[in-house]
């Protein structure tokens, strides 16, 4: 797996889904988290998926976003069949393609919000002047001048959850992967954020998929997949 | 991925958890420098042992004719032509600091009677000039004088001989023993110097009397050991190689102090294996001090390691940052260790240990009497083992932890809450 292949995929689906299966092994029965699900979402795309708790959108980000394996069928990111790969191939897939926002922002807590976000770029192996200079663009872009140096404990949670946004897109992945990304913040930041996601999406031409339960981010997706039980139960482009 | 990626993680996450860090890190520092101080410390010990009980014995290194070792007798011994070459062999093997002390005996097991009493004794026949300098016994002196070069009828013994046979100063008794002729004869000698070890079978059991007396007396030419007095037991293997090289005679029979004194040697042994088993205690404190506290960290952040993951971190490379973070840990006490290690070693100790004060009387082992001050060894070699030890350890240590966060599960550990 390289980036050459990843390149190679423009023009193909940011995210597809064939006959997906994540069951969970558990006692007294298996929990299917996913069933059989067919989903494909192109380049671009702003989706929300929306469903109840249980109905498996975690899960389904998770396997899209490489951090779990299928049970059973097949998810391609941006051209290249994911479920199989190798550990560190994977790893290179999500350092290089993929951005990840969190509910509970997942910031690292040593680091101050500058090298939080240009943390990939770090594990890339950017030279710092270019990262400190994607990053500061990033920032003013967000709304973050001047908390460069704060340690996320410093920062409100709309600015920590923006910090985040920054980290996942920083290294211009095809595809962002958001879970509840607004769940933890009042409305005003939570639709300041929502902004932002839209802007880069509008400008950058990254794809976000959300996983969400909050009707500010429904009702702003440009296509809405509703989950339950594991399956799609309505996919809605507007 | 560049590895220094890995190894700045793995320092900014030690230096993050500074209290942790500082713990553990002292945990291992201590368990090193302690180490270091009782490795020096019976190091030390042990060449006291030793120096003390080739000083009593015959040397760190003994010449002797075959056979005599084991059967004591006056019958196996060296004749006058191979005590020549032996010590012309000694002259002839390279030693930085010159021809090591030397000493000639004629040995033989006997008895010593006054009017009053008899008690078995060993008769050294020895040669006063050299024998001042090589043997323990002239400075445990406690009245009249060591032999003479001159004295013939002089003999030098112990106070338990003394009391139990009801001498003094100026004193006569007889030592008899079988002569070389198979007759048992005896030898009438003059108490001119008496000395007390503290250790009965010596203060009992030991006479010394001129060598020419003891080859006249028992009809003996030569001598039935060359003992060579060294500055260090380390120098033993060195010599012993070259006086072996030099003497292919077969009636001749070199031998380092660990053969001539078997007792000696296995009390060293014996107390090396203490030292081994007090060393391995102290090695699964270390390695259990690394072990949680790298494992702790790896439990505590197992959400961080979930997102570092998620960033991009493969399983291998998660794995390496905590086996780093242990190595690092390792590293910074080690330094710390063997500093401290040889603060407290030499910076307190370099005059010794007096354990006097845990003993009464004379301090006695295996035999031999020893200086309770045990005064602390540098030995670089064992400085460098200490440290690869404890290297070790805490490298072995941080493999746990790190195949742990291998095989975290990183969709679930993103749920773990801290």
């Amino acid at each position: 797996m390289n980036r050459d292949t990843m390149a190679s995929s423009n023009g193909k689906p940011a995210v597809r889904t064939v006959d997906l299966w994540k069951i969970y092994p558990q006692e007294p029965e298996p929990v299917e988290a996913v069933k059989s699900l067919d989903l494909e979402i192109g380049p671009g795309e702003f989706v929300a998926m929306a469903g109840p708790s249980g109905s498996g959108k975690t899960t389904l980000l998770n396997v899209i976003g490489g951090l779990t394996r299928p049970s059973r069928g097949e998810v391609w990111v941006g051209g290249v069949e994911i479920g199989s790969l190798k550990d560190k191939d994977l790893a290179r897939i999500r350092l290089e393609h993929i951005g990840f926002v969190f509910q509970a922002f997942n910031l690292l807590p040593v680091l101050s919000a500058l090298e939080n976000a240009e943390f990939p770029l770090l594990l890339r192996g950017v030279p710092a002047e270019e990262r400190h200079a994607r990053v500061m663009e990033l920032f003013e872009e967000i709304g973050l001048e001047g908390l460069e140096d704060r340690r996320p404990g410093r920062l409100s949670g709309g600015q920590q959850q923006r910090v985040a946004v920054a980290r996942a897109v920083v290294g211009e992945p095809a595809l962002v992967l958001a879970d509840e990304p607004t769940a933890n913040l009042d409305t005003a930041t939570g639709n300041a954020l929502l902004d932002v996601m839209e802007r880069l999406n509008h400008e950058r031409g990254t794809t976000f998929l959300f996983s969400t339960h909050d009707p500010r981010v429904m009702e702003r997706a440009h296509r809405l997949v509703r989950l339950v039980d594991g399956e799609i139960e309505n996919d809605e482009r507007r | 991925m560049r590895s220094w990626i890995l190894v700045r993680l793995a320092l900014r996450n030690v230096s993050r958890e500074a209290r942790r860090a500082v713990l553990t890190c002292s945990a291992m520092a201590l368990g090193l420098a302690l180490l270091v101080f009782s490795r020096a410390l019976a190091d030390g010990g042990h060449e006291d042992w030793i120096d003390a009980g080739v000083r009593m014995g015959q040397g760190h290194i003994v010449v002797q004719a075959p056979g005599h070792l084991e059967s004591g007798s006056i019958d196996d011994r060296l004749s006058a032509e191979q005590v020549d070459a032996i010590m012309r062999a000694i002259v002839d093997v390279p030693r930085k600091d010159g021809p090591p002390s030397t000493t000639t005996r004629l040995s033989v097991t006997g008895l010593a009677s006054s009017a009053t009493s008899a008690l078995p004794v060993r008769i050294e026949g020895v040669n006063p000039e050299t024998e001042t300098e090589f043997s323990f016994f002239p400075g445990k002196l406690v009245e009249g004088r060591y032999l003479e070069a001159d004295d013939r009828l002089a003999a030098f013994v112990g106070t338990g001989l003394v009391e139990r046979l009801g001498l003094r100063l100026g004193s006569r008794f007889v030592v008899t023993a079988q002569a070389t002729n198979g007759e048992i004869e005896g030898q009438l000698v003059r108490v001119v110097g008496i000395f007390r070890t503290g250790l009965d079978e010596a203060d009992e059991g030991m006479v010394h009397i001129p060598i020419g007396t003891a080859r006249s007396w028992l009809g003996a030419g030569g001598a039935t050991s060359v003992g060579m007095l060294l500055e260090h037991s380390l120098e033993v293997e060195e010599i012993l190689g070259g006086l072996q090289d030099r003497l292919q005679d077969p009636g001749i029979r070199v031998m380092s102090w660990s053969e001539a004194s078997p007792e000696l040697y296995a009390a060293v042994k014996v107390d090396d294996y203490g030292d081994y088993i007090f060393h391995a205690i102290l090695f699964g404190i270390i390695a259990l001090a690394v072990l949680n506290s790298v494992l702790m960290s790896v439990l505590y952040r197992k959400r961080e390691f979930g997102v570092l993951q998620a960033l991009g971190l493969s399983a291998r490379q998660t794995g390496a940052v905590v086996f780093l973070e242990g190595v690092l840990l390792t590293a910074f006490a080690g330094v710390v260790g063997v500093i401290f290690g040889l603060a407290i070693t030499w910076g307190f100790f370099a005059d010794g240990l007096d354990f006097s004060f845990a003993l009464e009387g004379e301090f006695d082992f295996a035999g031999i009497v020893l200086d309770p001050v045990i005064v602390p060894e540098f030995r670089w070699v064992q400085l460098v083992q200490s440290a690869w030890s404890i290297g070790l350890v805490g490298v072995l240590a941080s493999i746990y932890p790190a195949v742990h966060a291998m095989h975290l599960d990183v969709a679930e550990s993103m749920k773990f809450e801290r």
